[in-house]
């Protein structure tokens, strides 16, 4: 995956400048950085939700800009949007078949088994109305209905958000073992910078819309910046 | 995706509903106002079950229906006055103007994300528009009405859709109520009607999976708007005129109405709305108008209505159709059947 010179915004209000980076294959990748520097608006304008005023995306090998979110799914890109979002009044395993929405035949492979493998108490309340669910569980539900079409990317947007901390533990716990299980590249938007040099080996430092650092994931924790400013040491 | 077998149950008290009310003009023969009421609880029921596609399963609250109507009665009625068209015919060009016109109305609605109040707003604003055009354009609306010809008997009232009973047309909108109930039963296990139930609940999450909504929506309000051109059709012949009223933003409340009191999204709801609702509201404006003569509360009957939209509001939001479920469920218990 790679993200070549993309700037970006709403209408006429630019959010993104100019903002390169690229993730290797089963490679996972952070970007940090505080609230509306423009994470979100990133990882819509890579999912095809946001249009790009400038700039090329590839996937894989092919050039990515300006395709439709439909096809961004069959080329093998999810994204478990912010908070979840499962559909409240629709039961967990109906919000697992929409995740195959653009993708139909991946129902036939068994995916919805291995999922519930991975996630039993997702299989437990199969039957239950979305709306029953606890917070971690919602969660859950969203990241399991992002891998229904096989992915071979997953964009994670701040999976942390609104949950107690024993409960994102258990959240990254689920996705370093989904991500070594199933080879996944992710690409993870997280406020919380501690989890999020933990699961990453890279990291890159989003404010006001431009890349300030990049680096590994250890040089991020020594820096004196970071430090200041994200971890609060 | 399963769909549930059509003949559950829940679907056979259905055809029993159903098959007394394929029976019922035989007992109201002589009384031609009961049948006449009959044919409007089923004309709504019929709008409302279509408006649960697009209102109920895709959560978009259109306001348009009388718009769809009024051209379908409008077109099946000046095809037959200038061309001597059968309504039979009619009424599918009505319906096919009226998904064209809806068309070309929702491409920029959906296409700009204009929704919620603002979808609300614009469809309603339809209505108007349309009863403005229609008021001014003399050569085939305006201000007087325009009557469709009349034959008492034979197969010429056939031909012209023009009958001296309202049986024929009870007929003709129980037929219309079974098809758009197929049509709702088959859309809501399809993946269609999954993608409406879930952009109904979250527009952005449903788009992340990669489903077009703008197109869900614009294939759901084509169906909506055809259904109600067909009505309009008939609509048209039951009153023997056409007149610009016909685009009545009252009509297109009502249907609002009973599809959110039946239970948004539920396809037998709309239909139980519109039995209980339409017949009850008559039975008040037929008791309670003629009860204070000269007092100026002829308005009175709809207090009332008012009232009661305002208790279901407060004690059954999810409208009344999980309460008719539940009762079902305990009668079905307490019969023994499983």
């Amino acid at each position: 995956m790679q993200v070549k010179g993309l700037h970006s915004g709403y209408g006429k209000v630019p959010i993104l400048h100019d903002v390169s980076f690229h993730i290797d294959e089963r490679e996972t990748v952070a970007v940090i950085g505080p609230n509306g520097a423009g994470k979100s608006t990133l990882l819509k304008t890579i999912a095809g939700l946001v249009k790009l005023t400038s700039g090329e995306l590839y996937f894989d090998g092919h050039n990515i800009t300006g395709t439709s979110p439909d096809q961004l799914v069959r080329l093998g890109i999810a994204l478990v949007p912010e908070g979840g979002r499962p559909f409240a009044n629709m039961s967990v395993i109906d919000n697992l078949r929409m995740g195959a929405y653009s993708k139909r035949e991946v129902l036939k492979t068994g995916v919805l088994d291995e999922l519930f493998e991975i996630f039993p108490r997702l299989k437990e309340r199969a039957k239950q109305m979305a709306r029953t669910l606890s917070g971690g569980e919602r969660q859950m539900l969203a990241i399991a209905r992002g891998l229904v079409s096989r992915p071979k990317m997953i964009m994670l947007d701040e999976p942390s958000l609104g949950l107690a901390p024993n409960l994102v533990d258990e959240i990254y716990e689920k996705i370093c073992a989904l991500r070594n299980e199933l080879g996944l590249t992710v690409l993870l938007i997280e406020q919380n910078t501690n989890y999020a040099l933990e699961l990453a080996s890279r990291c890159y430092v989003l404010e006001n819309g431009r890349i300030v650092m990049e680096g590994s994931s250890a040089e991020m924790s020594g820096s004196e910046h970071i430090k200041k400013h994200y971890l609060g040491l | 995706m399963k769909r549930p077998k059509l003949l559950n149950s829940k679907n056979i008290a259905i055809l029993v509903v159903l098959a007394i009310a394929i029976v019922l003009p035989l007992f109201l023969r002589t009384n031609q106002y009961v049948l006449f009421l009959a044919t409007t609880v089923l004309l709504y029921a019929v709008l409302a079950s279509a408006w649960n596609i697009i209102g109920g399963m895709a959560g978009q609250l259109d306001l348009g229906a009388a718009a769809y109507v009024g051209l379908g009665a409008f077109t099946t009625g000046t095809l037959l006055i200038r061309f001597n068209l059968t309504p039979w015919v009619g009424m599918f060009i009505g319906a096919l103007l009226a998904m064209g016109i809806a068309t070309l109305i929702g491409i920029p609605l959906f296409g700009f994300k204009v929704k919620e109040v603002w979808y609300a707003l614009s469809s309603s604003a339809l209505v108007e528009v349309f009863r403005a055009i229609f008021m001014m354009w003399n050569k085939v609306g305006g201000p007087t009405e325009r009557y469709l010809p009349f034959s008492a008997e034979g197969p010429r009232s056939w031909y012209l859709m023009r009958f001296n009973t309202y049986v024929p047309y009870f007929y003709i909108m129980l037929a219309l109520l079974v098809v758009v109930f197929i049509i709702n039963h088959r859309i809501r296990y399809s993946k269609l009607g999954y993608s409406l139930l879930a952009l109904g609940e979250d527009e952005d999450a449903v788009e992340v999976l990669g489903v077009d909504s703008r197109l869900c929506k614009l294939k759901a309000l084509m169906i909506y708007s055809f259904v109600a051109g067909l009505v309009g059709g008939v609509y048209g012949c039951i009153y023997g005129y056409l007149h610009p009223s016909f685009f009545s933003t009252d009509m297109s409340l009502e249907v609002v109405i009973l599809g959110i009191v039946g239970g948004m999204g539920v396809t037998y709801g709309p239909l139980l709305a519109a039995i209980f609702l339409v017949s009850f509201r008559e039975y008040l404006r037929a008791s309670l108008s003629g009860m204070f003569p000269g007092k100026g509360l002829e308005g009175l009957y709809l207090m009332v209505y008012a009232l009661i939209l305002i208790v279901v509001a407060l004690f059954q939001p999810r409208g009344i159709a999980p309460l008719i479920k539940r009762g079902f469920l305990k009668l079905k218990s307490f019969v023994g059947v499983k």
